[in-house]
């Protein structure tokens, strides 16, 4: 049916004379439970279909959507895509980097289907891990949840292409918080979703992070303030994770470049001009970009215009390499391809430009956290994601963290909590003089980069292994 | 999708979830608009979309289920996935039934005009167009979105309850730069005809090019003015923060603050549904909404809480009905800044984020314009900062207040502040 409605919608586009079409199919299938405080809160299943049309005419794009697969629907979506891009033609001509048609399944990595493990079994999980954690008095709220989503595309185009994906994405999350002396702070499992299904609860190991959060919670609520001044860190992969994506992610991205982004999300401090010559950090600094990791949030198989993952380096030794683009954005930043960023929230959304997954690779085998660690003099240790901000051009940023530990003359010297730091981009990544080796590397699966107008959600991976960066400004913020 | 559609889906949802308590919210989004950058059109949709959202209950547990066909066969099937659920349950100590019969719920003036419920795709081009024309002849890049919403809600529930809501909005929402001089204007209304895009598109465009060799603030001591769109940027994360559950269990800024002082004399924050930022009659469990006073000249008078928690303390269940309306006083941002012997004027406020829940400090950045005042005048334009604050304490150091003006889902004054120290980190 999906395949039937999106061939139909083509063949509509076709016999309009579009200069170009595409059209997605999609259907979703969602399961979400939420417990607060050992309570279910939240028990929900979503169900949704349909169909999103894109079209060029005249130069101009033209979206329209439908719910179901109705042929009714489906004529009426297509119609009115190219409707309004009639609408708006007599721009500039749209020009997209060529793509040989593309064809074939692409299936996510799954070992046990989620939606076959019972309600009941996934509820009584949540149950315990909220006991667990809520063992303590002190620990006056624990949010507990599981989330699954099966999700089926098949896209197709007037160049030729009709690809199908199917993926299934789980994600677990607890959060506990203690209330001690007139404060409250919190601590959580924040390895987020991957392409996956209940293998990853299992791996994430929920009743063993249920006693880390409610113990690190409390650690965390009774611990000193943090110093204040100029001093070394050492960041986990989680933690890089979302400075990774807020500093080098989103810069990269090259709708930002072109100015498209300006009124919401934002430009970039980076030029077209700065492929392959800016420095974007030490020459410990290379990121891959990896639309191919099988886990990975952002591994479709093809992107949302029939673009295949690919895998490249974003930063390589120091140096920025390319950004991500899509079709559209490929020829204006100098590409001749696209790297197959584009994406849409689902089916209703018209794609735009995304990040990729990406991972800050990791340093020489041998070299471990504690290799890091002996040559701070004075530092902190962040693990986990907290507060964070960046200037629309991504350069000025500020960020905290979920777990903080003071570090003094290479040993850890007691906790902390409220540690931020500030930073420019290239001086912070500038200022990395060491990375773990692969045995640290850990990823995180983001579900909520909001981006675009109207705005949309997207997902991607991003992972490190633990990094040495000197000389940050760090406390302030009170 | 009219409004007596909605409902009729509604009801037909609540029979099919069969069971002693059922209650379905019905939500129709058509959204059509126009988005631009660097004077060039790139996106343009016009989507329709229906989500129904069915919650069932048995008297001690109940599960929701969300679906967009409404179609006999798959309701019943979405009722029977809802069942399952909900039997798989643990019963649950907070359960509520849904409201009882006979709520009433309030009428909200003026929200739907007819002409932007047919949104008009010539409407959108025009207005773009005319801005990135403008942006054009003063050598200026223009980016941004048009766009027109119209949107249908219905609820209904095996209580008896039945209502409906239908809205418009238009949104015109840009920013011209060259480099990293820039300006930002966002123009909302219920109706196309009170979207005055073409005066706002040449302030705009003088606005940026006004703000070209930007420099660094002396370190000291300065009245901050925000203008009403820095203003309706901060706002949110105090109502964020605002739950009497959460507060009650020592987890927020406002715990044991009720009936406090946690703010400034000149510092009062209420949400009216009728008012001229317009809200929701009802929440998606068919509360009504009203008229609420959160903070009076500083003291916190209210905070929101559901059903459950306002039957175990005594409160009365209340909701932030999607508007919030922060009391003006007379006079525009110009007032304020003629007032100013030595000041920075900051137009809108970006990527906020909480660095403390608890004791309510909030991050951010400085966006499209801020501007040093000296003896009444802004005299040169400045970089754009970071800062770290806690807004009770910002809006405890008032000196003025503006009129207020809409500003989407707000309706703030333009507000200078006191006392406040640069850096601001």
């Amino acid at each position: 049916m999906m395949k039937k409605a999106a061939q139909r919608a083509i063949e509509i586009l076709e016999s309009l004379g579009v200069s170009y079409g595409d059209a997605r199919a999609e259907t979703v299938m969602t399961e979400r439970m939420v417990f607060r405080n050992g309570r279910l809160e939240q028990g929900i299943v979503r169900e949704s279909a349909g169909l999103g049309v894109r079209a060029i005419v005249g130069g101009a794009w033209g979206f329209g959507a439908s719910t179901g697969f109705g042929l009714e629907s489906v004529d009426a979506a297509a119609r009115r895509a190219f409707d309004i891009a009639v609408a708006a033609s007599g721009g500039t001509v749209k020009r997209l980097a060529p793509l040989a048609p593309q064809r074939g399944l692409y299936r996510g990595p799954l070992e046990k289907d989620p939606f076959s493990v019972s309600s009941g079994e996934k509820m009584a999980l949540l149950e315990m891990v909220s006991r667990e954690a809520m063992k303590d008095k002190r620990i006056k709220e624990c949010y507990a949840w599981l989330w699954f989503e099966n999700r089926k595309r098949v896209y197709a185009s007037t160049e030729g292409s009709l690809t199908e994906t199917d993926l299934t994405f789980s994600e677990p999350f607890l959060m506990a918080t203690a209330v001690s002396g007139g404060d409250a702070q919190s601590r959580s499992l924040q390895d987020g979703a991957r392409i996956a299904g209940w293998e990853w609860i299992e791996k994430c190991d929920m009743p063993g992070w249920a006693e880390r959060v409610r113990d690190e919670a409390l650690e965390k609520v009774l611990a000193p303030e943090s110093p204040e001044g100029v001093m070394d860190l050492l960041l986990d992969g989680i933690h890089l994770s979302l400075t990774m994506h807020e500093s080098v992610g989103h810069p990269t991205e090259s709708d930002r470049v072109l100015g498209w982004e300006s009124n919401m999300a934002g430009r970039s401090f980076l030029d077209v001009g700065d492929q392959r010559s800016a420095v974007y950090g030490s020459h410990f600094v290379n990121f891959l970009a990896d639309n191919t990791l099988p886990y990975g949030l952002a591994s479709w198989g093809w992107d949302d215009e029939g673009v295949p993952g690919q895998k490249w380096h974003l930063v390589r030794n120091g140096v920025f390499q390319e950004f991500g683009t899509v079709r559209e954005t490929g020829p204006l930043v100098g590409r001749t391809y696209s790297r197959g960023c584009c994406r849409a929230m689902d089916y209703a959304s018209f794609p735009i430009n995304r990040q990729p997954n990406f991972i800050l690779e990791p340093g020489p085998d041998g070299v471990t956290p504690e290799d890091l660690l002996k040559d701070i003099k004075l530092g902190v240790m962040i693990e986990g994601r907290g507060s964070f901000s960046i200037d629309q051009r991504r350069l000025n940023f500020q960020f905290g963290g979920d777990r903080f530990q003071l570090v003094r003359n290479g040993r850890i010297a007691g906790p902390l909590k409220k540690v931020i730091y500030r930073s420019q981009t290239p001086r912070f990544w500038g200022s990395c003089d060491g990375i773990a080796d692969a045995r640290w590397l850990r990823t995180m699966g983001v579900l909520n980069c909001g981006k675009g107008e109207p705005a949309q959600s997207a997902r991607m991976t991003h992972g490190a292994s633990w990094a040495r960066f000197r000389n940050v400004n760090v406390g302030g913020g009170k | 999708m009219t409004a007596k559609h909605a409902v009729e889906i509604a009801e037909k949802a609540v029979e099919a979830g069969g069971t002693l308590h059922s209650s379905a919210f019905a939500s129709f989004n058509r959204v059509a608009s126009v988005r631009f950058g660097k004077n060039s059109i790139t996106q343009n949709q016009d989507v329709g979309s229906l989500s129904v959202t069915l919650t069932v209950g048995d008297g001690s547990r109940k599960a929701s289920v969300s679906f967009e066909d409404t179609s006999p066969d798959s309701m019943a099937r979405a009722a029977s996935k809802a069942r399952a659920l909900m039997e798989a349950s643990p019963p649950d100590p907070e359960y509520m039934p849904p409201p009882e019969e006979g709520q009433v719920y309030p009428f909200i003036n003026d929200a739907m005009d007819p002409e932007a419920a047919e949104c008009p795709v010539q409407r959108r081009i025009e207005a773009v167009r005319g801005l990135i024309d403008t942006a054009d002849g003063f050598g200026l890049e223009a980016g941004g979105i048009c766009s027109n919403l119209h949107s249908v809600i219905a609820h209904a529930s095996s209580t008896g309850n039945l209502a409906s809501h239908e809205r418009t909005s238009v949104t015109l929402s840009f920013t011209m730069d060259r480099g990293s001089a820039s300006s930002f204007r966002q123009l909302h209304h219920e109706s196309w005809g009170a979207i005055p895009w073409r005066e706002a598109s040449e302030q705009v465009a003088r606005e940026a090019l006004a703000n070209t060799d930007q420099k660094d603030a002396e370190p000291g001591e300065y009245t901050i003015i925000f203008e009403p769109q820095a203003v309706a940027d901060i706002l949110p994360f105090l109502a964020w923060s605002m739950d009497a559950r959460r507060a009650d269990e020592g987890l927020t800024v406002f715990s044991g603050m009720q009936g406090k002082q946690v703010s400034g004399a000149r510092f009062t924050l209420r949400s009216d549904p009728d008012g001229p930022a317009k809200g929701t009659p009802f929440d998606s469990n068919g509360v009504p909404s009203g008229y609420s006073v959160w903070i009076r000249n500083g003291t916190l008078e209210n905070l929101p809480c559901d059903r459950y928690w306002a039957a175990r303390t005594g409160r009365q269940p209340l909701f932030i009905p999607d508007c919030l309306e922060m009391k003006g006083d007379a006079g525009s941002t110009r007032d304020l800044i003629l007032g100013t012997k030595r000041g920075i004027l900051v137009r809108r406020l970006w990527y906020i984020r909480f660095v403390d829940q608890k004791t309510l400090v909030l991050t951010g950045m400085t966006r499209d314009g801020v501007f040093m005042i000296r003896d009444g005048r802004t005299v040169e334009p400045l970089r754009d900062f970071r800062w770290n604050w806690r807004p009770l304490e910002l809006f405890g150091r008032i000196e003025a207040l503006g009129s207020a003006e809409r500003k989407s889902y707000a309706f703030v004054p333009p507000v200078a502040v006191g006392g406040v120290k640069f850096p601001c980190v």
